[in-house]
């Protein structure tokens, strides 16, 4: 199974998932972090973790909010979006972490 | 009193003093006189001939104010080393306008007038819609925005593929190739625009061997796919069957060619996309018939600006890399005119008004023709996220075939992608980065190998003269 953006490379270092959450950041994007066991491409709702990161501006703040999602749900897919206030919806999304079981 | 006779077309359509009016519609022309007739009064006789005028004084232009219908041309500059060109401004009241109509603006601005015999040569170089007409339309039936959010593909430019050979393929076989490029990692496969329903492939055979490959692709990759299902038809109800057979299939997009079939049954497959939820890909066929001579016809950037207004969610615009090298700056004006919502007049890139969209949903530009895996990292550079990139030979013509093919683009895309959000200059390391994924990639390095290196120096590109387009 493929998951979108990014998943038809290896998956990302913790230095190469940090280059692609400052762009994000530095885009002025804001960063929302959505989880879920069972990835649909028909199912746009995955679970909310937490509110968007409003006002984070350091990958580093991400990075931890992702490893706490993980923590809570090894089990889940876990994916990183970045919204656009202004075209007023997301125009970054890829998963960032798979389940521990073997991916 | 009325007085019979012909009168020179500049004593009334020549009015330099005048101040267009925010709801004119503004039309800039390239205009080659006859010897023998000055400037002024070919403009005027466009101006005219576009609008209220006859060759001659008749009883019944006494019965109305024609200065409230009357275009007038307000500006007159010539072309720099053309010295038999002029470029002309006219502008037209509202008024002359039905609402929502390109055909409307199509019979009035480019009717009559590009035969009248007083100029040898006329061109349609841009359009200024002003907003108060702009509102009258639909506009694309998804936009770009909606489009990403329905397929769920976001922070990169998605891909497709032409399916070739683009004719003679029975439908199972069809379906096969569609299969094979989707399951490979292509977001959409197209028909190709002179698919319809020919003897060998009638078209409903055509969308259903189609549509399950597209299941099957989606079910086996777990990813959102499509197939631009062309339903250009002999007439607009076989064209409407037939958009309404394939969403019974469950595709998510059809295509129309737009010139060929014509601007009334494009705005009603449109207007029936937006009512049905359907992605609708707009391919130009015919437009080289009329926007490639420069001195006469119309320039493409007004066809873009047409087909938004009448409705298309992807444009086929030209790939700027490659055989399009020479018409960069003009190709990506008409992106921004697709993209943007508001488009700054910049003579450096043939945009000779402001257009201010109003809020018009936008168009996906598509660059097809050509490509391949090394022009990968120019494309993004050059284009960013909101295109879609057509592979048609670049896939299928991959050593181990159409699925390798697919793979090794979305592998480069993807690569090329990352590295642009890290900060790396696609334009400088272009190879290296594609070289560094192929890696990684077995489908990736058999096409690197199968296709020769491209320069990616930006630098070397001709810029497009202010004045000519």
């Amino acid at each position: 199974m493929m998951l979108e953006t990014f998943s038809y490379l290896p998956d990302m270092s913790a230095q190469q998932l940090a280059g692609q959450i400052s762009s994000i950041l530095s885009r002025r994007l804001m960063v929302g972090i959505e989880y879920s066991d069972a990835p649909d491409p028909y199912d746009h709702y995955w679970t909310m973790w937490k509110l968007p990161l409003f006002g984070t501006v350091d990958a580093d703040t991400v990075l931890a909010e992702l490893d706490s999602c993980r923590r809570e749900h090894p089990e889940a897919f876990i994916k990183i979006n970045g919204y656009d206030r202004v075209r007023q919806g997301q125009v970054v999304s890829f998963v960032a972490a798979k389940p521990e079981r073997g991916t | 009193m009325f007085q019979a006779g012909v009168r020179e077309y500049r004593e009334i359509y020549w009015t330099p003093d005048y101040q267009p009016r925010e709801t004119d519609v503004l039309a800039a022309f390239r205009i080659i006189p006859q010897p023998e007739v000055s400037p002024e009064e070919a403009a005027a006789a466009v101006a005219a001939e576009s609008s209220t005028a006859t060759w001659t004084s008749v009883w019944t232009d006494w019965l109305t104010m024609l200065d409230r219908y009357q275009a007038r041309a307000y500006s007159l500059e010539p072309v720099p080393g053309r010295p038999d060109q002029y470029l002309a401004y006219v502008a037209y009241p509202l008024e002359l306008f039905e609402e929502g109509s390109v055909t409307s603006m199509m019979a009035s601005i480019t009717g009559n007038v590009f035969g009248f015999k007083a100029i040898r040569a006329l061109r349609l170089e841009d359009l200024r819609i002003p907003v108060a007409l702009v509102k009258t339309f639909q506009g694309p039936p998804t936009g770009i925005q909606v489009e990403r959010d329905r397929l769920n593909k976001y922070g990169r430019p998605l891909l497709g593929a032409t399916l070739k050979p683009k004719l003679g393929l029975s439908p199972r076989n069809y379906g096969r190739a569609c299969f094979e490029l989707l399951a490979g990692g292509l977001d959409f496969t197209k028909d190709d625009e002179n698919i319809t329903s020919q003897p060998f492939m009638r078209w409903g055979d055509r969308y259903q061997f189609v549509m399950e490959a597209v299941h099957k692709a989606e079910q086996q990759t777990g990813e959102r796919k499509g197939h631009y299902l062309n339903v250009t038809a002999p007439d607009c109800e076989q064209m409407l069957e037939r958009a309404e057979f394939a969403r019974q299939l469950g595709s998510p997009i059809i295509m129309h060619d737009f010139l060929v079939g014509g601007f009334a049954a494009h705005t009603t497959l449109a207007r029936w996309c937006r009512r049905n939820g359907m992605l609708l890909h707009v391919h130009r066929a015919l437009h080289a018939v009329v926007d490639r001579q420069k001195d006469h016809g119309i320039h493409f950037r007004v066809l873009a600006k047409w087909l938004r207004l009448a409705g298309g969610d992807h444009l086929h615009t030209g790939t700027v890399v490659g055989k399009l090298e020479g018409d960069r700056a003009t190709t990506l004006g008409i992106v921004d005119l697709l993209r943007e919502d508001f488009v700054a007049a910049d003579r450096s890139r043939g945009i000779y008004f402001d257009q201010d969209w109003a809020a018009l949903p936008a168009v996906l530009p598509a660059a097809s023709g050509g490509i391949h895996v090394w022009h990968m990292p120019a494309l993004v550079d050059i284009f960013g996220d909101d295109a879609v990139f057509q592979f048609g030979g670049g896939s299928a013509g991959h050593p181990q075939g159409s699925r390798a093919g697919a793979t090794a683009n979305r592998v480069a895309l993807e690569a090329c992608v990352q590295a642009r959000n890290e900060g790396r200059n696609l334009a400088a390391d272009g190879p290296q980065i594609l070289k560094e994924a192929a890696a990684r990639s077995p489908e990736l390095a058999a096409a690197l190998d199968t296709w020769r290196e491209i320069r990616f120096d930006f630098e070397t590109i001709d810029t497009l003269d202010v004045v000519q387009s």
